[in-house]
């Protein structure tokens, strides 16, 4: 293992250390690091509070700031945060209008957010939850609850803040973010694995000339594996999945996140981004936004993932609108 | 129809405590047979967190009994156990709102909101050999003995006994969830470890009724 650390145990609380150093608009609850906020709450507004493991940066918490989200559970690398941290974090985050649990769809966290949610009740917080499911490779057409949340929930926390920034009630908060979740789709493809620190060692083990499309952002294994092909293939693959998925006519608005996982330059993202535009191109789908970078990584991982959200008159606004995080600028004009 | 006050019922929480404390090695054992070891810590720490939490309450009704002994137990104890104990005192809690004592049917009430919020939360069925599999017969006791006009010392005793039955079953089950799920076919044979704790609810139950209503 090749990493800067100091001890591999404290790898998340020195990278939380780290974090507020830097970024003063940022802080924690309940005396405890890993219940990362906001430190400007805003009156009356509803709070945005998500979570999950370590790891992925800027997911999760890179996204807690200005019209996006109110706070953040940070777990260990990989693993959630305790019920007990996100009810901190909802007590910190609630402003009297109740909080939106926004988060990715896998078991521990759900379990955690809804211990959370209903110690919160006890506490006359009111909570709904929307979790992201836009990883296409991760089930079948018909069994998108059991889909696993990645990249996309981007978009979801873009919708859900600014919906909140315009002081929206709770349950249109909700409505509007389950709408975006209905339209976001996202496909991964992973060049190699990444390591944890405390374990050492790669995840898996995957050949120097292999891809493997549709793997998780912690490892999950994807749809198939197969020889590296050239990046215009890579996308076509990729994108077939998610054209198969929504009807996106002549004259229709999307966005488009082109994220890296951790392990794969820019240049090469711009390489694989020509490509979607030439496809969009032909479909007549016109591109509104893109961004492009790293959004929700896996560590080390070289990799990227495509996540489209189908935009609507709805929608379009809410992801047009300024968002200022730490690790993220929308400035719009 | 017999019944126990609030003020009575706060005497079930140090009960659990010490119970749980004096059976910690033991729990310890019987989950490091196929789970991660950590049941007895849990349990003694979670239930030691309720009964404090309890007692620092002034006159507490009922549900916030529950409610409050929930709570300390999520914050005590965030394992997937501990998460599960207190799911089911803060559902329980709500089947209680209204019950101002405790009497058959608040106890059928208390325990199928109990043993549904811990399926729902842990997704696991009937037949998964967890924690499930005694307390959905614990809460059958108390809602079939709540039918047939039972008093309240025979239903204590009668979901006693159905526990106690219901965790020799768990033997025959295979493992489906969590670290024990690894071990599958090794798990079959042993006493489930979640269910024993179940076990040990509806016994230190019937122990306090009993007590309590032969010293009226």
């Amino acid at each position: 293992m090749k990493k800067f650390l100091n001890a591999p145990e404290d790898f998340v609380d020195e990278m939380l250390e780290g974090i507020y150093r830097a970024h003063p608009e940022v802080t924690y609850a309940a005396d405890d690091k890993r219940c990362y906020v906001t430190a400007n709450p805003v009156p009356g507004k509803v709070g945005i509070v998500t979570g999950g493991g370590s790891g992925h940066l800027p997911t999760f918490l890179g996204f807690v700031g200005k019209n996006m989200l109110d706070g953040c559970g940070v777990g260990g690398v990989f693993q959630s945060p305790s019920a007990d941290q996100l009810l901190e974090v909802t007590k910190y985050v609630d402003q009297g209008a109740g909080v939106l649990y926004l988060y990715g769809n896998y078991t521990g966290d759900i379990m955690n957010f809804d211990m959370a949610g209903e110690l919160a009740e006890v506490d006359d917080i009111a909570t709904a939850t929307v979790t992201g499911n836009d990883d296409v490779a991760s089930s079948i057409v018909g069994e998108e609850h059991k889909r696993r949340g990645v990249a996309g929930i981007f978009f979801l926390y873009k919708a859900a803040g600014a919906a909140a920034a315009a002081m929206m009630p709770l349950a249109e908060v909700a409505r509007i973010t389950e709408k975006a979740k209905a339209r976001t789709r996202t496909m991964g493809v992973a060049l190699s694995a990444c390591i944890v620190p405390e374990i050492g060692k790669p995840g898996f083990e995957i050949g120097a000339d292999e891809m493997e499309i549709g793997m998780g952002i912690h490892g999950e294994p994807g749809i198939s594996r197969k020889k590296l092909a050239p990046a215009d293939a890579v996308v076509d693959e990729m994108m077939d999945r998610i054209f198969a998925e929504q009807n996106y006519a002549k004259g229709d608005e999307v966005a488009v996140l082109m994220n890296g996982l951790g392990g794969t330059p820019l240049e090469e993202l711009y390489i694989l981004y020509r490509r979607l535009g030439q496809l969009m191109d032909a479909r007549g789908v016109k591109i509104r936004h893109v961004w492009l970078g790293e959004f929700a990584t896996s560590m080390e991982m070289a990799g990227f993932s495509i996540s489209i959200l189908h935009l609507d008159d709805e929608l379009e606004p809410l992801i047009a609108a300024e968002a200022n995080t730490p690790f993220f600028k929308h400035f719009s004009n | 129809m017999k019944s126990l006050e609030p003020q009575v019922v706060t005497g079930l929480f140090p009960r659990l405590a010490s119970r749980f404390e004096a059976e910690r090695d033991a729990l310890i054992a019987l989950d490091g047979k196929v789970g991660d070891s950590d049941l007895g810590l849990t349990m003694s720490k979670a239930f030691v967190a309720a009964r404090d939490a309890v007692a620092a309450l002034d006159d507490p009704d009922l549900p916030t009994q529950m409610k409050v002994a929930g709570a300390a137990i999520a914050k005590a104890a965030p394992s997937t156990m501990g998460t599960l104990m207190a799911t089911g005192f803060l559902r329980g809690s709500k089947a209680l709102a209204e019950a101002e004592v405790l009497d058959v049917a608040g106890l059928a009430a208390f325990w199928r909101a109990y043993a549904d919020g811990v399926a729902q939360r842990g997704k696991a069925v009937l037949g998964d050999k967890t924690v499930l599999d005694v307390l959905d017969p614990i809460a059958c006791a108390f809602e079939a003995q709540d039918q047939a006009g039972a008093d309240l010392e025979d239903a204590a005793q009668f979901a006693k006994q159905t526990a106690v039955e219901a965790l020799e079953a768990t033997r025959d089950l295979v493992a489906q969830h969590g670290k024990a799920a690894a071990f599958q076919e090794k798990s079959r044979g042993l006493q489930d470890a979640g269910g024993t704790v179940a076990c040990i609810l509806a016994d230190e139950l019937n122990a306090f009724v009993q007590e309590n209503l032969t010293s009226v």
